[in-house]
């Protein structure tokens, strides 16, 4: 979009005032393509539900209340609904200036929409896209993630590995070009703290009878020595497949197996407890398919929530022990600005790329093995930031 | 506040509530271990009344509060329907116990001599520490969700006013006209000011070479002259002493894993410190300001009183 276009759109949307006493949430949804398909494998078996975000965005809604009632404050939520089909632009214009942007949407849709939404002055949150080119190419003042980056998940994994002393990876990833980048970034992790990658081998998806015989597992993971398997398989289509198969008898990591996540339900410290039963028993419109635990990315939209609310404390005025401007962008650009994460170590965001930092946790389906930063991989500044793209690496440098 | 009676002469001990293996340890001031004693699921927050040698015990998973006979070593009385029962704090003077309701957001007021229950007093979600002032007049619970400590009026109930804490307020103490709350995610102790219910001051723990999100303070205690002040840093597994008229940090001390809970003696020679996570018990001497021993507990030590 043109400069000017751009100026001109600045001056005909942004409301009048930004300052509110109602926190306003809004949700973009879309219904696309990719949505579809989305978690479904293959073989069409659904291994990864679709799950929206609304849920967990009204539970840290409902756990905000108390704090927002004390200062006089009060909370919306409200979903829109984007007909991916037709022009976004329109469509975003009709998204309140003031409200934090939710957008719970798949990535061909949100690639379309954090441009024209930045453009227009919206604060938005990607809660569901861990793609590490969202931070380091489109990198937007406007745009932030509460769910990790895949340098940050990866990061966690790479730790692990090198702190139990399997530093011999045989990566093992899809032919798709989300897989290959996806990879990359793994491979550059995995190098990062000391471990070394023996061999890429890649898994292809049809039903050739090559491809069957090139597929088996014992023969992908055959004749080289290592001490784990990483595997990169965004869709989960085929990796499932390699946990007690590998021609060698050695563990899984990756996207299958002991994978790196931002949240988990069986996470028993820090409160952790109290927040997996909250969100159990939470009455909520918003149906969701079992079992009754946060996904990474519903836990980045409750974050993105609770980043705000528990920031407002520190914008009480003294006189009037109310809030007397709430402007988010001011808020979210505040250095200062944090959350309780639950995860033993607050959440704050990275003043270079808009990521918030955590902890990443090393889990099976069902347990957490460990929460990264591992031992003794320590940070000058801050304790989380060995994990992801530092500031002098990253090529995003907002502030 | 545990009030403690003059010195007698029997030596002062310990005696440990530890989650995980749903026990009391008691142990004496060099560290021996005394007895073990089987309670409940979950056994947490603790207080004493020293009048008749009874001890009350949050038992979470039990949803009771447990009377436990320190004498006999044994439970006399059960308090039921307490959910999730979790901090204590005993008003002697008028025999009501406050406590905490971690999963319900509340807190309940208990008269410990007819058993009823007084008062149940809304808060934020996941209320932890507890505290009367030393009139009763004033109740004190702390919202370690909400980021607020809810003041009640310890008489009719009603709530007084609402404080504004940093990230996840813990545990409190009081000490002359102050109200010292922990923030465990917020890396500090904030001080309110009892007659007007402001806050006055805070200490930020940051010692050199700590990346400031490890210092997660829990547990505060003040010394017997109440000069000094104790506070537990979870992560950053130290103790940290400060002057408590000053707020001068004068040392952190280095225990086990995660410290949380806090006692001393009487007579202010030993300081005990609950490593949560290295189910051990680091006894500290605060007139030399260093660790004397580190010894076992049971798993996950919790609360620790002082018994006279």
């Amino acid at each position: 979009m043109s400069r000017v276009l751009c100026a001109w759109l600045l001056t005909l949307f942004l409301p009048l005032s930004v300052v509110a006493a109602e926190f306003e949430i809004t949700i973009l949804t879309s219904d696309s393509e990719d949505r579809q398909h989305d978690g479904r494998s293959f073989a069409g078996i659904v291994v990864q539900p679709h799950r929206p975000v609304l849920r967990a965005v009204e539970l840290a809604v409902f756990e905000s209340e108390a704090l927002l009632k004390t200062l006089g404050m009060s909370a919306r939520v409200d979903v829109h609904e984007l007909d991916a089909n037709a022009e976004l632009l329109p469509q975003l214009q009709r998204v309140p200036a003031s409200s934090l942007v939710i957008l719970d949407l798949p990535l061909d849709v949100m690639e379309r929409v954090v441009e024209p939404a930045n453009e227009l002055g919206l604060v938005t949150f990607n809660v569901r896209h861990s793609d590490a080119y969202l931070r380091e190419e489109v990198c937007l003042p406007g745009l932030f993630h509460t769910i990790p980056s895949d340098n940050m998940y990866f990061d966690a994994l790479g730790q692990f590995l090198v702190h139990r002393g399997w530093r011999r990876v045989l990566l093992v990833r899809g032919a798709s070009e989300r897989d290959q980048q996806r990879a990359a970034t793994l491979v550059r992790s995995i190098r990062k703290f000391g471990a070394s990658v023996v061999e890429e081998r890649v898994f292809t998806l049809s039903h050739h009878p090559d491809d069957r015989d090139r597929n088996q597992p014992d023969f992908l993971t055959g004749g080289v020595s290592y001490d784990v398997v990483a595997v990169i398989d965004s869709n989960k289509d085929y990796g499932r497949y390699l946990q007690y198969s590998t021609r060698s008898p050695r563990p899984v990591v990756g996207d299958i197996g002991l994978e790196p996540r931002s949240w988990h339900f069986a996470l028993e410290r820090y409160g952790a407890p109290q927040l997996n039963e909250r969100y159990r028993q939470f009455k909520s419109d918003a149906v969701i398919a079992e079992p009754a635990t946060m996904t990474d990315a519903e836990f980045a939209a409750w974050a993105a929530v609770k980043l705000v609310s528990n920031s407002l404390t520190a914008r009480v005025e003294n006189e009037t022990g109310g809030i007397a401007t709430f402007n988010l962008s001011e808020l979210l650009n505040d250095p200062d600005t944090q959350v309780d994460l639950y995860k033993g170590t607050r959440g704050s965001v990275r003043q270079w790329n808009n990521q918030l930092r955590q902890p990443v946790l090393l889990a099976t389906s069902d347990a957490v093995i460990a929460i990264a930063p591992m031992p003794k991989f320590l940070h000058p500044k801050h304790y989380v930031d060995t994990l992801g793209l530092d500031e002098p690496e990253s090529s995003c440098q907002l502030r | 506040m545990v009030l403690l009676p003059v010195q007698s002469l029997l030596a002062d001990y310990a005696v440990i509530s530890n989650e995980r293996s749903g026990n009391l340890v008691f142990m004496d001031e060099q560290g021996e271990t005394l007895d073990v004693v089987a309670l409940c699921a979950r056994p947490r927050g603790m207080a004493q009344r020293s009048s008749d040698n009874t001890l009350f015990v949050a038992c979470s998973d039990d949803d009771r509060v447990v009377e436990f006979d320190l004498a006999t070593r044994e439970p006399r009385r059960f308090y039921d329907g307490l959910p999730g029962a979790m901090s204590l704090d005993l008003h002697e003077p008028t025999q009501r116990l406050l406590l905490s309701n971690e999963g319900t957001a509340q807190a309940t007021v208990l008269d410990t001599e007819s058993g009823e229950i007084l008062a149940r007093l809304p808060t934020g979600l996941e209320p932890d520490g507890v505290a009367f002032s030393d009139d009763g007049g004033l109740i004190f619970v702390a919202s370690e969700n909400a980021g607020i400590v809810h003041v009640f009026d310890g008489v009719t109930y009603a709530p007084v006013t609402q404080l504004l804490t940093n990230l996840r307020p813990r545990r409190m103490a009081i000490r002359e006209q102050e109200l010292w709350v922990s923030s465990e995610m917020g890396s500090r102790v904030e001080i309110f000011d009892l007659e007007r219910l402001v806050k006055t001051d805070e200490i930020i723990f940051a010692p050199r070479g700590f990346r400031s999100e490890r210092l997660t303070p829990v547990d505060i205690l003040f010394d017997h002259t109440g000069a000094l002040a104790f506070v537990a840093l979870g992560s950053a597994n130290h103790v940290a002493v400060i002057d408590a008229e000053s707020r001068e940090i004068q040392k952190y001390i280095l225990v086990g894993r995660r410290p949380w809970g806090l006692g001393i003696t009487a007579d202010g020679d030993r300081l005990f410190v609950l490593n949560g996570l290295s189910d051990d018990v680091t006894i500290i001497d605060p007139g030399k300001l260093r660790p004397v021993r580190t010894t076992r507990t049971g798993l996950v030590p919790h609360a620790v009183e002082i018994v006279h």
